[in-house]
């Protein structure tokens, strides 16, 4: 469906405008659905435990970690249900 | 030399910031300096204990070429092409149903530009019931059960 037919069917005049709604509703599909996914990789650094997520993620769907003893699979991870008790370890 | 990841990583999500933690296994039954034994056995969460090239990997929803110039329903995914400033001719990169329910988003945003709440609401609703109905017919799957030759009907 193209912006113009969108504009047709709603009865609106500004396409700067529509196309800024058909934003927010593609954002909001993929908050509630997993129409469409990316994948970001990142190097593991020794005693380093933050890492960035995606500066243009919606939604987290999985995240794996390579086992390099299992013919380089990467494996599913659990996430943890709460922050563990030590907030730092500046010895790690 | 990872080895059993999906057992020996878990992660937690602050923030813009991901935090993976190695899950240590350790014996409990440790001699102490004053000669006690440890009863059992206690997993520790400590920092990842090795460095591995491309080792984490983040699977997410992201807005993904939201504009193309060809037509989404009649040309392959691979072949389309992104717009990055979209005019009226432009196509929206998404089935016939999910546009349908933006259709339905954009009249309830024009509805609450002017202050009809009610109005915003039903359309919302019209909005995500679109949705599911875009979710629940990836789900349609007929099971076929075969008939026993000796079966009593």
């Amino acid at each position: 469906m193209t912006i113009l037919e969108i504009m047709e069917r709603t009865n609106a005049r500004d396409t700067k405008l529509v196309t800024a709604f058909v934003k927010d509703a593609i954002m909001k599909i993929q908050s509630s659905t997993e129409m469409e996914t990316k994948v970001n990789k990142q190097d593991i650094t020794k005693n380093v435990r933050d890492y960035d997520l995606p500066v243009d993620m919606i939604a987290i769907h999985n995240v794996s970690v390579l086992d390099t003893e299992d013919d380089n699979k990467y494996k599913k991870i659990r996430r943890l249900s709460q922050e563990p008790n030590i907030s730092e370890d500046t010895s790690p | 030399m990872s080895y059993d990841t999906h057992r020996t990583y878990a992660f937690h999500h602050q923030g813009k910031k991901l935090r993976l933690y190695h899950i240590a296994r350790n014996s409990g039954r440790v001699v102490d300096a004053q000669g006690r034994v440890g009863g059992g056995i206690s997993d520790s969460l400590v920092y990842p204990n090795e460095a591995i090239t491309n080792g984490l990997r983040i699977e997410y929803t992201a807005i993904v070429k939201p504009f193309v110039q060809q037509d989404p329903e009649t040309t392959s995914y691979s072949s389309l092409t992104e717009v990055t400033s979209p005019k009226e001719t432009t196509h929206v990169n998404l089935n016939r149903m999910l546009s349908l329910a933006i259709v339905d988003f954009v009249k309830a945003s024009l509805a609450e530009r002017q202050g009809d709440i009610q109005l915003k609401e039903y359309y919302m609703k019209e909005f995500f019931s679109k949705i599911a109905d875009n979710e629940s017919n990836k789900n349609k799957v007929y099971i076929a059960h075969p008939i026993d030759t000796f079966a009593v009907k």
